[in-house]
Order: structure tokens, then sequence, then C-alpha cells
């Protein structure tokens, strides 16, 4: 078992945070990899076990990720995939929002576990971790850094 | 019940961090706020359910704490309150550290859980909020901090 784990320091109150990525169905609107996304079924997105099935800007690859867990009271949600041009099985993921009192900022933090189906470990982690997780907060800040 | 939560980034890698605020015995050492600690009985101060008998400084009284929890793998720990010269009933807090790995910091977290029996409780609450929980993380930075 993989195991990948990412945190950062998000220049935004928790609250507003999460407004913005609680939206299981919303990847397009703040991560920049990721270009189309629906759920499936015409479930609403905050119903835990729909299914998000969205595409990469790369590539056009497609991914269907089934929503495990959803909580407001923690910031927190968790996925699993169930469909992904990555080199993954068995994959669980979980994004969670923590206050940080002084400053008034978050930290969020994203972490993995999964087998690599080809290729070395350590490649699949860091693909993971930098390209998608701290692309992820990049992105954020740069979206909170224009408000 | 009244809720204390605060949080601040410390500018050090976590490892740091917990190897100094991990012991449950060693809170003068750098807390300006408290002087002297025991642990009773002679037992480790990594032993869960271990008695810290240690003073505020300045003579403002005596605090017994019980450890409940302590763990290097959520790198955390949470104790309750037996005796303090605090109105304060059914004191539970938690110290959690949380690894930020852009730029190799940490997350200091620190809550409590408590009724106030007396007095005010905003005076309460900005003595175990700021006093203590905040004031830790200040001195971590300044301690541990890179810009020092």
């Amino acid at each position: 078992m993989a195991k990948v784990y990412r945190s950062a320091v998000i220049a935004a109150p928790a609250k507003t945070v999460w407004d913005y990525v609680r939206d299981f169905n919303a990847l397009p609107k703040w991560h920049p990899a990721i270009a189309t996304s629906e759920i499936e079924a015409g479930s609403p997105a905050d119903r835990v076990g729909c299914v998000r099935r969205f595409t990469r800007r790369s590539d056009g690859g497609l991914l269907r990720e089934q929503l495990l867990a959803l909580s407001d009271a923690e910031r927190t949600f968790t996925y699993s995939i169930l469909v992904s041009p990555m080199p993954v099985a068995n994959y669980t993921a979980t994004m969670r929002f923590t206050p940080i009192t002084k400053g008034n900022l978050t930290l969020a933090e994203w972490w993995a576990e999964f087998d690599v189906t080809q290729g070395p470990d350590a490649d699949t982690v860091s693909d993971i971790g930098d390209n998608v997780f701290v692309a992820g907060f990049a992105a954020l800040n740069t979206h909170f850094s224009k408000k | 019940m009244t809720k204390v939560f605060v949080s601040a980034v410390i500018d050090a890698p976590i490892a740091k961090v917990w190897a100094k605020m991990r012991d449950f015995n060693g809170l003068p050492d750098w807390h300006p706020r408290f002087s002297r600690s025991h642990i009773e009985g002679g037992l480790r101060s990594d032993t869960i359910g271990c008695i810290r008998n240690f003073d505020i400084a300045g003579g403002a009284g005596t605090i017994r704490e019980r450890l409940l929890t302590l763990s290097d793998a959520e790198y955390t720990m949470t104790y309750c309150i037996l005796d303090a010269p605090l109105p304060v009933e059914g004191y539970v807090a938690t110290l959690k550290l949380y690894p930020i790995t852009v730029g190799d910091q940490t997350l200091g977290t620190w809550s409590a859980e408590f009724k106030v029996v007396s007095g005010r409780e905003e005076d309460v609450v900005d003595a175990v909020a700021n006093g203590t929980f905040g004031k830790a993380f200040e001195v971590m930075n300044e301690l541990l901090g890179r810009a020092r």
C-alpha cells in the first residue's frame, strides 16, 4: 500500500475555503488539472455515495470517483476512485480543512492510500502528491489572493 | 459547556515541535506562565494516567492534570484537570500538531472543553485561550522558528 500526504496553509478562513471546495462536482472550478465534471444519475453532489465523472485537462482522461463521507462539522470528505487513467487500485483519499485561528487562515490537508499497479511506487506518489494535491493547494491560494 | 480552540503556524518541522511539547512534565521548561513540575508517584511522563503537578508562575497556585492520551503517531495528547485555581469543571484538553508539508512547518492546535462554575466566562476563556494555548505557540515559534 502506498501512502501520500500533503498539506499547506491557504490564505483564507476555513469557512470560506470549505464553502468553495465542499461541492463534490466543483473540481473544474478550482483545480487546474480538471476540465469537466458531472454527478452521475442526476444525484445531488452532497449525497454520500454519489459518483462524480470528470476529465483531465491534459489528455481528456476519464475518472469516476465515489463520495464515501462528507462532514460539514469536520470540514472533510473522503472518496474512492472507481475508474482512472492513473496506475492505481484500491485508492481512497481524504481532504480536510482546519481553521488556523492566528491570522484566520486554513490548513488544507489531502492524503490518499492506494496500490500502484504499474511502475515504481515513488513515481505515482510524487505525481499525485505534487501534481494533483499541491497543485490544488496552489490554485486555491491563487483564487483567494485575487479576492 | 464552553469550548476553546486555538491554532497557529509554527515555522519549524513537526518532529522538532513535538519533541519539545510531548513531554507531559516539560511545561515549565518552555512555557513562561508555568514553573516547577513533577510527575506524581515517580512515574515516567509518557505513562498514560500519570499526573503532572505544576505551579502557575508567580505563586498563583498549583495545577494537577492527568494524562489521558499520548500518541506519537498522531502527534496528540489529551489530559484533564484534577485540581486547579480555575473555576472550571469537567475540563478536558487536547494538543494536536499537524505537519504542513508545503514549507515544512507545523500547525499547532489546542482545544479544551469545560464548564465555568463561577466568575466571568470570558475571563476564563481568555486565560486558557490566550494566556496558555496561544502563548505556547508564540513561544514555540520564538524557540524553534527559522526566523530566529
